[in-house]
């Protein structure tokens, strides 16, 4: 293919003509240059780097085994012990290891309520024929109805199995202390899941299940799918978790807030915004200061000229300076029977800022909903685009891929996204209400001029993609569609190049100088978001459960349960995990680098012209 | 269910030696119900509390050892870390540092070591923290005064009450006992005398 070897020879073009704006009118050789450029830029990465997988129910024990194993082999404790101190420290294998370091074993276990038992004092243990008296009944039991923690604290089983009843239902089965005055020890899960499912089989349900689930509600790395009727699954991150993710419900977010995936608006920023559009606060405001309400109907009235009696459209007369009912006589200094201590704010100013704040706001408003509303139009697209195809597809033609169609149908709908989501982010970089204090009006203006130069140049390329998109190619001659194939993947690719750009320089130019600037955003993928993938697991969740349950004390063993965890379960990233290496669990994915992995995650390659990927190149 | 059996063991032992600890517990009212007592303790000596004697009134939820005792102040008491207005506590043990093992008698020892040494930097009541930080004399005033008006009248003209009392039949000794119960209230000794 001629078009190839364009590529390959051209591999020495320099990437400084980065204006990215792209007329459709240039030259062919023009347009072939910037697909090159696509190519190269397309070996850089970024930065910020995440993975995500996505944890069922029936992997959940699954998911967590790993962080377990590794506390476990390092510490020399039983799985229980681990999950104590792995849920007081929110999952943070590396944070243990680091306080490991700091504070040592013992200070480790006992701020966390993990003590080892001493299996010395165990032997000093009273003839079993021997009453004692429980501390919290005061009642004399038999010493076989008794028992002890391993904190060395022993009560009567019924006050235990209560004690844990009413932690249970007050929600905090993943720290059950000792019943022990200021004692910090966790109680033993084992003793608990016994006394209580002896009483109440299903509280110890409960209690199981809230211990299974403590992988993701305490922990910064996992959180539910915020999926409405709810998917049942959880998401896990690694690496950067400021990123935005989908799970395999469809459904995309913002991992961090929880909301829809709305970067490169921060979260703070996007909170503000959605905040802002449903209780069109800036309408309000405006009506507050301009309107007042009729005394009689109550509607908002807009003193549009003349004196200060107004009419509202009910009829009624009102003065408009205390906002009383008056009569219609008057003149233009008063009004008859009617006076008010005129007390005269500068309403004049509050006024004109007030309509300035509001025209900013729509201004910036109409263009986020404008694009959002293509975006929702254009989602139309891809089953019309679908048809196109088929029918192209089936004309005698020497062109058969058409999968640069679908491939730029995809770059639309990411770039539309940037750009919608750009509206508001500029509305608050460039605004009163986050920075005001933290830029010069001059450093503002600069600023404003660089982001909108290339907010303006997204747009145009954009459309100009959109527009290309919607021809209708199933019905041109095969030189007519090679014009358009070609329009198509360049604009794709200047449009990937502008959003890069758009995102490098928030980073670097609008929010880095920023001292008290916390927003973080979520970096831009080519592309797309980042789709997480299931961690497949090899046993059903009443095996897993089981398995749970019959974990005995000291028994660290239960390693030997097959878990395949898709070449996503990267863990590895432990410095001083060497030991766990050896678990076989997925050590052969180790030290990929992320690229293979995002690459096989989606369906399509949305920077690669399809050529080159047909031809393997990639 | 509420350990009925452990309550009356408490209020047994608590009572036992309440002339040294200073602090005693016993039925709110003459039904015998026991998830609703009437705590007492005297203020410590060398505080601005010393010679009152303050009332708590105390409600035992039905998880009881499990789940901690309600506690409030009935007496007045100007103190950081007790509500001048409704007698609220603010107090550790009473909330997440409940252990099914303290015992009432062990709560309202910690109350009377509350008076004693006050923690203003995690304070109920604003107002009194603040004076005690900023004015620690004028503090010291006032939580004196209070205790002088609200916390002692219950003992001024006792005499009076039990002559009142004996007036309408009760014998004398018994009637001193039961005021001494209920802290000097006419009424409640009143009640518990007809009670039986």
């Amino acid at each position: 293919m001629a078009e190839e070897e364009d590529y390959a020879s051209s591999s020495d073009m320099e990437e400084e003509d980065m204006s990215g704006f792209y007329l459709s009118d240039r030259e062919e050789d023009v347009l072939e240059e910037t697909v090159l450029q696509g190519l190269e830029s397309q070996c850089e990465e970024d930065c910020h780097w995440s993975v995500s997988s996505v944890i069922t129910k029936e992997s959940l024990l699954a998911a967590q085994k790993e962080d377990l194993r590794k506390v476990m082999e390092l510490l020399a404790l039983s799985e229980q012990h681990a999950r104590t101190l792995l849920i007081y420290y929110r999952w943070d294998v590396e944070r243990i290891f680091e306080l490991l370091e700091q504070k040592g074993k013992e200070r480790l276990f006992s701020e966390a309520g993990v003590t080892i038992i001493d299996k010395n004092r165990a032997t000093d243990l009273l003839n079993s024929s021997q009453s004692v008296n429980c501390n919290i009944c005061f009642e004399d039991v038999s010493q076989n109805a008794v028992t002890e923690m391993d904190c060395g604290h022993s009560y009567c089983n019924d006050c235990w199995t209560e004690h844990f009843i009413v932690k249970i239902n007050d929600g905090q089965s993943r720290r059950i202390r000792c019943m022990a005055p200021k004692c910090n020890a966790v109680c033993d899960e084992a003793i608990v899941r016994t006394l209580v499912s002896a009483r109440h089989p299903d509280i110890a349900d409960r209690f199981d299940r809230f211990l299974l689930e403590s992988y993701i509600e305490d922990n910064n790395k996992v959180k539910w799918c915020p999926s409405i009727p709810h998917c049942g699954n959880a998401i896990r991150v690694e690496g950067d978790i400021c990123c935005e993710v989908e799970c395999t419900c469809g459904i995309q977010f913002c991992f961090s807030c929880l909301s829809e995936a709305h970067s490169p608006c921060s979260c703070q920023m996007w909170e503000l915004w959605t905040k802002k559009c449903q209780d069109e606060s800036e309408t309000v405001n405006w009506m507050t200061v301009n309107t007042k309400p009729c005394p009689k109907c109550h509607k908002p009235v807009e003193k549009n000229g003349g004196c200060n009696l107004v009419a509202c459209i009910c009829g009624q007369a009102f003065c408009w300076l205390c906002g009383g009912a008056t009569g219609r006589d008057h003149t233009w200094s008063n009004i008859a029977g009617h006076s008010c201590g005129r007390f005269k704010e500068d309403i004049a100013k509050r006024t004109e800022r007030a309509r300035r704040d509001l025209y900013r706001y729509m201004h910036y408003h109409n263009r986020y909903k404008a694009h959002t509303d293509s975006l929702n139009q254009e989602s139309n697209l891809k089953e019309s685009i679908q048809e196109k195809i088929s029918v192209s597809e089936s004309k005698q033609s020497k062109i058969k891929d058409y999968s640069w169609v679908t491939n730029g149908l995809y770059r639309l709908f990411r770039s539309r996204r940037v750009l919608s989501y750009s509206y508001p982010f500029a509305f608050y970089m460039f605004g009163d209400e986050l920075f005001k204090d933290e830029m010069t009006p001059q450093e503002r203006d600069l600023k404003q001029n660089l982001f909108e130069d290339q907010q303006q140049q997204l747009e145009a390329n954009v459309e100009k993609l959109s527009m290309f998109l919607e021809k209708e190619f199933q019905t041109f001659s095969d030189d007519e569609v090679m014009h358009t194939m070609s329009h198509v993947i360049n604009l794709s690719d200047v449009v990937d190049k502008l959003c890069k750009q758009m995102y490098q320089c928030i980073e670097n130019e609008l929010l880095y100088p920023l001292q008290r600037a916390t927003h973080n955003i979520a970096p831009y993928k080519s592309k797309g978001l980042e789709r997480a993938t299931e961690l497949s697991v090899c046993w059903d969740s009443d095996q897993s459960l089981r398995s749970m349950k019959n974990n005995n004390e000291g028994s660290c063993a239960r390693w030997d349960l097959t878990v395949n965890v898709n070449g996503r379960h990267s863990g590895s990233r432990f410095p001083g995990s060497s030991s766990s290496d050896e678990s076989g669990c997925s050590s052969s994915t180790r030290k990929r680098p992320r690229r293979d992995v995002a690459g096989g995650a989606a369906p399509f390659d949305l920077n690669m012209p399809p050529e080159v990927i047909d031809n393997g190149r990639y | 269910m509420l350990d009925v059996s452990r309550v009356q063991k408490e209020l047994a032992d608590c009572n036992k030696d309440k002339a040294i600890s200073g602090v005693s517990i016993d039925l709110h009212g003459g039904d015998g119900d026991l998830s609703h007592l009437a705590g007492t303790i005297s203020g410590p000596v060398g505080t601005p509390y010393e010679g009152g004697t303050f009332r708590i009134d105390v409600r035992l939820p039905s998880g009881y050892p499990f789940e901690p005792p309600k506690m409030q102040f009935v007496t007045k008491v100007w103190h950081p870390n007790i509500s001048s207005q409704n007698g609220a506590i603010c107090l550790d043990i009473l909330k997440d540092q409940w252990s099914p093992a303290l015992t009432l008698k062990t709560a309202l020892l910690s109350l009377q070591a509350l008076l004693s040494a006050p923690e203003p930097d995690d304070p109920q009541d604003a107002v009194v923290a603040q004076q005690y930080l900023r004015d620690y004399p004028m503090f010291v005033a006032t939580a004196r005064y209070w205790t002088e008006t609200f916390a002692k009248r219950a003992s001024v003209g006792i005499e009076e009450k039990v002559q009142k009392l004996v007036e309408m039949g009760f014998p004398e000794a018994l009637v001193r006992s039961t005021l001494d119960s209920v802290n000097g209230d006419e009424n409640m000794a009143l009640e518990k005398l007809c009670s039986g």
